[in-house]
C-alpha cells in the first residue's frame, strides 16, 4: 500500500470512529428537543378506539382551579384486579348485606330492567328533590338539594348494561372490572354531573385522551 | 500507523457499543429549582439504563426492606407502568391550584411530572420502562418471591 493510500484510510477510519462515537450524544439531544417540543397528540386515541375515562372538577370561586383526570378504560380494566386493599380484590368489591339494609340487588335489578321506561321514584321534600327514572336503557338519578347554602344539583346517567355487568359477579360483590368492560361498549356519555355554589363535577367518557 | 487506526477504531466502537447501551433506555432528567434564599437547584441527567443496573449493586437486605414496605403497592405499580407503555401520549392528571399547577403525563414512553409552584419547581422524566424495571426487581426482592 503506498504512503497516500495509507495516511487517507488511517483518517477515513478515525473519522468514521469519531462521527460513530458523537453520534448517540446528538440522537440524545435530538430526543430531549424533541420532548421539550412535542404535545400529547389526540389522534392516536381515536384511532385506535380507546376509549377513555374522563373526570373534571372546576371550583367556580373565580380563582380557575381546576382537577382534571384522564384515564383509559383497557388501562383501569388491567390495574384494577391487581389492587388488593380492604374490600377490593380481583377487580371487585365485597358487600356487606348491613351496608344496603338487606335489599336485594339482583332481584332489584332485574325488576327494572324487565321493566317498562319511566319515572320509579319521584320525592319532592323542602330539602331535596330526588327522581330516579329508567330513560332508554339508562337509569337516571337527578337531585336536586335545595335547603342550605349550598344548593346543589347532581346528575347521575348510567348504562343498563354497565348496572348488569357491575352486579354480575355474585350476590355479596360488585364487579368493578366487568362494569368497566361494559361501559368501554358504550358511546359517548356524560355520566355524572355536579353542579353546587362552589364546584362543578363532571365524569363522561368519549374516545378523546384529552379533556375539554 | 495502521496500528494506531486499528487500535482507535476498536476504542471507539467500544465506547460506541457501551455509550449505545447506556442511553438506549433513554435518559432520567430530574430539575429541582427552589427560588428562596439558599434554596437548591439541582439539574441531573442519568442514563436510564444505570438504575436497574445500580440496583444490582445495593445490599439485598435494604432491597428487601423496600419491598417489604411497598409490598401492598408493588403489583399495582407493576400493572400500571407495564400497560401504560402501550398507550398514546396524554395527560392523565392536571392540578390547577391558585399559583401551583401539577401535571402527570406520558409522552414518547416516559413518565413526565411538572410540578410548578410560585417558589418551587420540580421537573420529573423518566423512562416507564425502567421504572418497571425497578418495581420489577423490587418485587423480586420482597420476602417470599
Amino acid at each position: 500500500m503506498s504512503s497516500f493510500h495509507r495516511v487517507f484510510t488511517t483518517k477515513a477510519v478515525l473519522m468514521t470512529a469519531a462521527a460513530l462515537l458523537f453520534s448517540p450524544a446528538r440522537g440524545l439531544a435530538q430526543t430531549s428537543n424533541a420532548q421539550a417540543k412535542a404535545a400529547p397528540s389526540t389522534s392516536s386515541a381515536s384511532e385506535k378506539g380507546e376509549r377513555w375515562l374522563h373526570v373534571r372538577v372546576i371550583c367556580t370561586d373565580g380563582k380557575g382551579d381546576t382537577v382534571r383526570v384522564n384515564v383509559p378504560l383497557e388501562l383501569a380494566e388491567k390495574v384494577l384486579p391487581a389492587v388488593n386493599h380492604d374490600r377490593l380484590h380481583n377487580g371487585k368489591v365485597r358487600i356487606d348485606s348491613s351496608d344496603i339494609n338487606d335489599v336485594d340487588l339482583h332481584a332489584l335489578m332485574e325488576a327494572i330492567r324487565s321493566a317498562k321506561d319511566g319515572e320509579y321514584v319521584t320525592v319532592q321534600g323542602n330539602d331535596n328533590d330526588v327522581r330516579v327514572a329508567k330513560e332508554g336503557n339508562q337509569l337516571m338519578i337527578h337531585v336536586v338539594e335545595k335547603g342550605g347554602s349550598k344548593k346543589s344539583q347532581v346528575e347521575v346517567k348510567v348504562p343498563m348494561k354497565v348496572v348488569e355487568a357491575l352486579l354480575s359477579a355474585g350476590k355479596d360483590e360488585l364487579d368493578l372490572v366487568a362494569a368497566l368492560h361494559a361501559l368501554g361498549a358504550q358511546g359517548d356519555v356524560e355520566l355524572v354531573t355536579v353542579k353546587d355554589s362552589e364546584n362543578t363535577v363532571k365524569v363522561w367518557l368519549d374516545s378523546k385522551n384529552v379533556a375539554d | 500507523m495502521m496500528l494506531l487506526a486499528k487500535a482507535a477504531l476498536g476504542v471507539s466502537g467500544a465506547l460506541v457499543a457501551a455509550g449505545a447501551y447506556t442511553f438506549h433506555e433513554g435518559i432520567i432528567r430530574v430539575d429541582v429549582d427552589e427560588f428562596r434564599a439558599g434554596g437548591s437547584h439541582v439539574h441531573l441527567w442519568v442514563p436510564a439504563a444505570m438504575v436497574p443496573m445500580t440496583m444490582h449493586f445495593v445490599p439485598k437486605h435494604h432491597l428487601c426492606d423496600a419491598a417489604n414496605h411497598a409490598r401492598e403497592f408493588l403489583p399495582v405499580a407493576h400493572a400500571l407502568f407495564k400497560e401504560l407503555k402501550n398507550f398514546p401520549d396524554a395527560e392523565f392528571v392536571e392540578v390547577k391550584d391558585g399559583e401551583q399547577h401539577v401535571q402527570i403525563r406520558t409522552h414518547g414512553g416516559k413518565l413526565q411530572i411538572d410540578v410548578d409552584e410560585p417558589d418551587e419547581k420540580v421537573h420529573l422524566l423518566v423512562p416507564l420502562s425502567t421504572v418497571d424495571d425497578v418495581v420489577g426487581q423490587l418485587e423480586d426482592s420482597a420476602p417470599g418471591a
